[in-house]
Parts: structure tokens; sequence; C-alpha cells
């Protein structure tokens, strides 16, 4: 018991450590945050102008895609799938990529050389990197509004809380994914992978039930698939009730993933320290 | 004369195999590149699918004249495909060698630097070509599409395009040398040039103010002459005057790209950019 | 009269320092400093010579090599390889020089050192047969050859290190120009390389090296710039240099303590005109030079140490070396 009190300041001084320093650096680079609030407004462009062609200029597809996904605004649509998409596409190549990047530069050894547990370093950051993405996520609702005129139906609040039972399931990801990282040595393709994955699968841009009967159940068993359908619900004007299903999904795998990457993530550190690969590129 | 364009020839060579060398001692990479499109083309595939009335995308069609939007789809994806491998051969593999150290062994050689970045992006072309072979044929056993017309005159329109693409390419490879930070720029400027060209949809459903941009992206009529060869879709303009688009601006941004490369080169020299730590 | 093989006259190079701003501040105009890298360097090297740069870290060094094989251009100044300007004819000063610059990460850790070397050394003009035959002489020269076809990244570091001067070497370069080039090896591997650097002046190469080992500086060179803060503070030979400052007696002290009032009183008595101290961890002790001026004996010296209540664990009598010109010139010890 003593020993988590003794702890307790300095994860919340490394939380706060961290989180400075990521600001700090990203004030550095201007055109980072540039890019973070003109990215949400200019990914779905495409998809948007993909969505009108496939409309046609009479409307003389859309019949099918108001049946699929019970919505005629496709513009909702595609804002919010592609929002909660990218917040697990920059936690990826941030928060992921972190351990990798002190892996190359060789300050991950003397991270580890800290006397505290890397367990709560990594929540840590992890809670550092949520606040930072959610206050990017506002912006982009704001200019989802201002430039598209996409607003919600239901609560606000509602919305906030859906986000808030994705956190777990999306920084377990990152565990799991920080684990593979390290293992694999290699960012570029495990962040295409899974993002890939997640593009093909979740349902970000369509209906799943477009895809094939097997395809939909592996969309199911990911968490993004119920954070993306719990918002577009929120949106449409659902309550709670209607939503509930989805965010005990989200929380209980958000639990699982955390753990998953947790134990990953100490595996990785018991070979690293028996194969002594851990400043090696 | 002679004997410099031949050294100069086997020094793009030797840049040539150093990358195929490179690249296949990443194998995780190599065997990822082929999937990698797939994953860009199925999302799109389902959109179109959620559509498609009776297997047709008859809203397509509405706009293009064509309503098969994998075929429309797959010719976007390989002009594409070239258009980010010139970007990426010549400017990021640039910042890669920094970091890596080895950009500047590479400058002492007796080899203008010119020189270099297209010998590396020979290689890009060759491995593009390749893995565009590859994925097309996966892609048509998967979602299947058609091309009706021929390819030689395809093949014409998209030359002057891709040589054309090198000056930007020395225009963003100029950018990296002088930004620590140009990711981000070159990844905004890519997209939005790869969006606004009309790569995934037909630029005729853009609003009035983005069409101006479009029409002002001379990708844009290369994306649309060789669908107008393929696919018989209706083009801009005649297809012959695209062409004739083409090859003046591969002119001008080839000359101007070069011009902006050397100027930035002789800055990196002055204020010692090159070694970065 | 021959041509030098390398002319530097009156070079400078500056640049512009920005400071980095607060988190919500921009730095202003008037913050932008310049820091004068290279001040008014002037050397000439002979056919055949070796010629050493010595120097602390950041006095310069790398940045007057830079400048000479043509990756900076000069603020202002000059510079000739055997008679050409790197300024006007880059393409050919270069096919004239093999730079081998500090660090390890000058070869590609990807290729095989036999690849490496094949690839610069088609970019340095050779190829076919030649090629082949040069990449195969200078592996087993290097001591590379059993291991040519192994990927670099599985390499020691003295390994790299000789695969990079053989890629200087590619193209048999008459000027040979090194930046660092034992920093980071092995004693052994270190000595090797020397020996390579001598056997290459017996071949006639001309050889320009940075170093801030004066061993190093003392043992190969013939002739030695000390640099210091981007300017030569002296330039001749070794033993000039060392004969320079043969009247000052140097002292070598191994003591429990040191305060620097200790040697600030000795100075100030006129028993020493330097001294530079520094801590040896693994001997737990201080070790201190001491310069001895004008007509003081060593037992003075001792004599005074002892009486301010210090005790001496061994001290030793030395011939001055170039560190001591070194801290003769400016106060300070090179590997500070």
């Amino acid at each position: 018991m003593h020993q988590s009190v003794a702890l307790r300041p300095s994860l919340l001084r490394s939380i706060l450590r961290v989180a400075w320093r990521d600001i700090k650096i990203l004030v550095r680079y201007p055109t980072w945050v540039i890019s973070l609030c003109v990215w949400p407004v200019m990914f779905p462009l495409g998809y948007l102008f993909t969505y009108r062609a496939l409309a046609g200029p009479q409307n003389e597809g859309l019949s099918s895609f108001v049946q699929l996904a019970g919505t005629s605004n496709y513009l909702a649509y595609v804002v919010s799938g592609t929002i909660l998409w990218m917040w697990v596409n920059v936690m990826l190549w941030t928060f992921g990529g972190s351990l990798r990047n002190e892996q190359l530069r060789g300050t991950l050894e003397s991270n580890w050389l800290a006397p505290v547990d890397k367990t709560f370093l990594l929540i840590g950051a992890a809670l550092a990197d949520a606040a930072q993405m959610m206050l990017f996520m506002c912006i982009a609702w704001v200019e989802f509004y201002l430039i598209y005129g996409v607003w919600w139906l239901g609560s606000p609040w509602h919305l906030g809380l859906v986000i808030l039972a994705s956190v777990p399931s999306v920084y377990g990801l990152g565990f799991v994914f920080a684990a593979l990282v390290l293992w694999a040595k290699q960012i570029g393709v495990a962040v295409n992978l899974v993002r890939g994955t997640m593009l093909i699968f979740c349902g970000i841009t369509y209906p799943i039930a477009v895809m094939p009967g097997w395809m939909v159940r592996v969309a199911e068993v990911i968490p993004l698939t119920h954070a993306i359908r719990a918002t577009r619900a929120v949106m449409a004007g659902d309550g709670l009730g209607e939503i509930a299903a989805d965010l005990w999904y989200l929380l209980l795998s958000g639990a699982l993933l955390i753990a998953a990457g947790l134990l990953a993530l100490r595996f990785i550190q018991q070979r690293i320290r028996c194969s002594g690969t851990l400043g090696h590129h | 004369m002679m004997s410099r364009a031949k050294h100069y020839l086997r020094a793009a060579g030797a840049i040539f195999r150093r990358d195929l060398r490179i690249f296949f001692r990443y194998p995780v990479d190599a065997i990822f590149w082929v999937f990698e499109p797939i994953m860009w083309l199925t999302p799109l595939h389902f959109m179109s699918r959620s559509f498609a009335v009776g297997g047709q995308n008859l809203g397509l069609a509405g706009y293009t004249g064509t309503s098969d939007y994998m075929a429309f789809l797959v010719l976007g994806g390989v002009i594409g495909s070239y258009v980010s491998s010139v970007m990426w051969s010549m400017g990021f593999s640039l910042k890669n060698e920094m970091d890596l150290g080895v950009l500047e062994v590479n400058w002492l050689t007796p080899v203008p630097v010119v020189i270099q970045l297209v010998g590396r992006s020979l290689f890009n072309l060759t491995h593009t070509t390749i893995k565009i072979a590859c994925t097309m044929s996966l892609v048509w056993r998967i979602f299947g599409f058609s091309i009706t017309g021929s390819i030689w005159p395809a093949f014409l329109t998209v030359l002057p395009m891709i040589i054309g693409l090198y000056g930007l390419g020395l225009g963003i490879a100029a950018l990296v040398l002088i930004s620590k930070n140009a990711n981000n720029i070159i990844d905004m400027t890519h997209f939005m040039v790869n969006t606004l060209s009309g790569r995934e949809f037909p630029i005729t459903v853009l609003p009035k103010f983005l069409l101006g941009f479009s029409l002002a992206i001379p990708l844009t009529y290369g994306y649309d002459a060789i669908r107008g060869l393929l696919l018989g879709t209706r083009t801009l303009l005649p297809v012959a005057t695209e062409q004739l688009l083409l090859v003046v601006v591969m002119a001008i941004s080839v000359f101007s790209g070069y011009l902006v490369f050397r100027r930035i080169e002789r800055r990196c020299r002055a204020t010692g950019n090159l070694a970065h730590h | 009269m021959s041509v030098p093989a390398l002319v530097v006259e009156e070079l400078y190079k500056e640049f512009k320092v920005k400071k980095k701003g607060g988190l919500f501040r921009r730095p202003a105009a008037d913050e932008e400093k310049v820091f004068i890298a290279v001040n008014a360097v002037s050397f000439q090297v002979a056919p055949g010579e070796v010629f050493g740069l010595l120097g602390p870290n950041g006095a310069g060094k790398t940045t007057t090599i830079k400048m000479i094989s043509t990756l900076l251009r000069p603020t202002r100044g000059r510079v000739l390889v055997h008679g050409i300007d790197p300024e006007k004819e880059p393409t050919r000063v270069l096919s004239q020089i093999g730079t081998v610059l500090a660090g390890e990460r000058c070869v590609y850790w990807k290729l095989t050192g036999r690849e490496n070397l094949e690839y610069f050394g088609t970019l340095y003009g050779l190829y076919g047969q030649e090629l082949k035959e040069r990449v195969s002489y200078l592996l087993e020269r290097f001591q590379l050859a059993k291991r040519g076809d192994e990927l670099v990244e599985r390499y020691s570091t003295g390994m790299r290190q000789r695969v990079s001067l053989a890629r200087a070497l590619l193209a048999n370069p008459k000027l040979l120009i090194l930046d660092e080039p034992t920093a980071g090896l092995d004693p052994q591997s270190a000595r090797n390389l020397r020996e390579i650097i001598l056997e290459l002046k017996e071949e006639g190469h001309t050889v320009l090296l940075t170093t801030h080992y004066m061993e190093e500086a003392d043992f190969l060179s013939d002739r030695v710039a000390i640099i210091d803060h981007g300017k030569i503070i002296a330039l001749d030979t070794p033993e000039n240099l060392k004969r320079g400052i043969r009247q000052t007696r140097v002292v070598h002290l191994e003591v429990q303590e040191w305060q620097d009032g200790v040697g600030n009183n000795l100075r100030a008595a006129g028993l020493i005109s330097n001294y530079v101290p520094a801590y040896d961890g693994a001997a737990r002790a201080w070790r201190v030079v001491l310069h001895l001026g004008g007509e003081t004996t060593v037992g003075a010296v001792l004599a005074a140490y002892l009486e301010m209540g210090n005790g001496i664990l061994n001290f030793s009598v030395e011939e001055p070396s170039l560190e001591d010109v070194f801290i003769q010139l400016t106060g300070k010890s090179l590997r500070e």
C-alpha cells in the first residue's frame, strides 16, 4: 500500500513533465500545430467529393446509401468517422512511436534507468497525449460546424462521454502497438498495418453492412467500430440508452487492451534485457 | 564531355543498385509495399458499393460517362503512385540520408547533387512500376474492373507528366533542405494536390472555388486525359489539348525546379545546414 | 617550386545564431548573434606532408575541413586545392581529395563493406574491372577482406572507420582529409589507424588531419597548427613548438585534494605560470599539471605547496608536450 503512495507524486510529475515537454515541442514546430488544425477539415474532403460523385448529379445512387446507413447526411457520416480514425492515427505515430524514437536516440535506456515504474511513465504519457488530442478534437468539431455546417442532434455531453469511453481502448492499443514497434524496430509498416486495418474494417467512411459477413464480424471486435457507431448515434439524436452497449464494449475492451499492452511491454522489456538490444537500431 | 556523361550515367546506375539493395534489406517493408495500395482502395470500393444500384454506379456515370468506379479509381491510383514516387524519392529520401548521416559523404563525391537525385528516383520509378503491376493484378482479381482503350497513347501522355513531376520534386527537395520540419507542409500539399486533381473522383463535383484550384493543377489534365483514353470518359478539354498542356508544363517545371534547387543548395553550403544531428 | 597541395588564405566562416524563444515569445531581431567559427585561418600544406590541426572540440577544425572539401562556403577567404578553387570547380576538387568525416555513420549500414565501396567507387568515376580490383585491394589492405561481404551494421567501430578511410582512398587522391580519424576508437584500433596514416604518407599522399589528441598530432604530423576559438594560435613542427617552451619545466602532481586557490597562490607567488587540474575518477585523485615559471626550481614549488598544508601522492617532471604548448598558449587544457 505504502508503495503506491510513494509513487503517486512521481506519476503526477511525470504526466506534467511529459505534457509540458510535448507542448513545448509543439510550439517550437508551428507547422505541426497548423497541421493538427487543418487535417481534420482536409482529410474528409476526398471522401466527401467521392460521395458526391457516387451519388450522382441527380442523386441516382443515394437511395442505396440511405437504406444501408440510415441517413442521407453523408457529410456528418464521414467527418464523425474520420475524426476518430485520425485520433488513432496520430496516437500511433506520436505516442506509439515515441518509444521507438527514444530507442533510436538512445534515450530509452536512460529513461528505463530512472527509478520509476515504467507502467506509470507510460500511463502518464498516454494521459498527456489524450488531453492534447481532446483539445484538438474540440477544435475539429468547431471547424466541422463552421466549414461543413455539421452539428449534432444529441447532447454534446454524450459525445464527450463517447470520446472519454474510447480513451482506454485507444491507448491500450497504443501500448500494444508500442511493444510491437520496440520488438519489430520498424514503425512505418506497423502504423500502416494498424491504421489500414481500421480504415477497411471499422466503417469509417461507409456502413459496415456493405461488407461481406466475415468482415462484419471482424469489425464488431474492433473497439473503434463501436466508438464510431456511438458517435454517429449521438449525432443523430439518440440518447444514452441506445449507445449503452457500445460504451460498455469500449470500456471492457479498453481494460483488456491496456492489460495486454502492459504485459506485452513488460515481456519485451524482459526480452530486451536478456538480448541487450535496447539501444540497437 | 562524353566521358563525363558516361560517368554520370554510371553513377546513376550505382545509386539505383544501392537503393535496390537497401530496399531488400528491409524485407517486411518490401512485402508490405504491395498491399499498401489495397488498403487505400478497399474503403473506396465499399463506398462505391454502398452507392451502387444493381452493381452499377449510375451516379458516377451521370458525371463521367462510366459506371465502373473501380476502373476509374485504379487509373487514379496508378498516376497517384507515380506522383508520390517522385515526391518521395526527391524530397523525403534526402531527409532520410541527412538523418542517417550519409548525405554529406554523397555530396563529397564528384557527381552533381541533381544527378544523384535523378539516379535515386530512377530506382523509385522502376519500383513503383513493378508495384503498380502487382497491385493492379491483385485488385483485378479481388474487385474486378475493365479497361477498354489502348495503352500506348496513355503511356505517351504519362511520360511528360512524370518528367514534369521531377521539376516539382526538385522544388520539394529544396524545401526539405531549408526546413527542418517540412514533412507537414509536404504532406498537406501532397494530399491537396492528390485530392483536388481528381485521383478519386471527377473534379466536376467540386464547388466552384475548389474547381478553380483543381483546374490550375496540371496533374488534373493528366488524370483526365488518361481516363478519357482508357475508359472513354468525357474529358474537360479535348485530349490532344490536354497532352500539349502537359508537355508545356513539363518544360517549365523542370527548368524552374532545377534553378530553385541550385539556389537552395548553394544556400545550404553557406549556412552549413547539411549535417543534421 | 611545386604547387602546394593545399593553400588556405584568410579563411573566415560566420554563422548567424538564432536564439530559441520562450514558449510564447519570439526572439527579437537584435538577439541574432554572429558566431565566428573560423577566424582568419591561413596555412599551406606541401605535397607529401602530414599537416595536423590540433585543438579542443568546437575550435573550428571541422568547419575548416568542410570549407576545404566544398561542403561549406567560406564567408571570406580562399582555398586552393592543387591550385584549383573549390568555389569555382567543385567537382574537379572533389575528384582530387578523399575526405573522411567524423563519426561512424558515413557509410550505409544496410550495405556490405564491399557494396559500399563499389557504390562510392562508381561515384568517383571508377567502373568495370578497375573498380572491382580497386575495391578488393582496399578491402585487403585495410584487413576487411574476410568480412567484406557482411553488412556494415555488424562491423565494429574500428572496422567502420577503416571502411570510411577505404572510401576516401577509392580514387587514390593525392590529398587526404581526415576529421578526427581516431575519435571513439579503442587504443588498439587507434594505433593501427595511425600506422596506416603513416604508410599513406610514405606512399606520397598529402594528409590534412584534425585531432584533439596531442599525442596523435605529435606522432603523425610534420607540422601542427594549434587552433582555438577559430584562430590559429601557433603553427610549426611539433619539435619547434615544444622547443619554444623548453625553458618551461612541467611538473605533474598527483594529489588527494585540490583547490584552485592553491594554484592561484602559487601563481601569485611567481612560482608557476600555469596550472591545469583534472580529476581522475579511476585513481580517485587529482592530476595537476604545473608549468614552472622562469628561474623557479622544482624543489621550491613543492616546498611551497607542502607548506600550505597539502599532501602529495606522487609527482614527476616531464618533457613539455604539445599539450603543454596548448596550456601555455591558452591557459587551459585540450580536453576541457
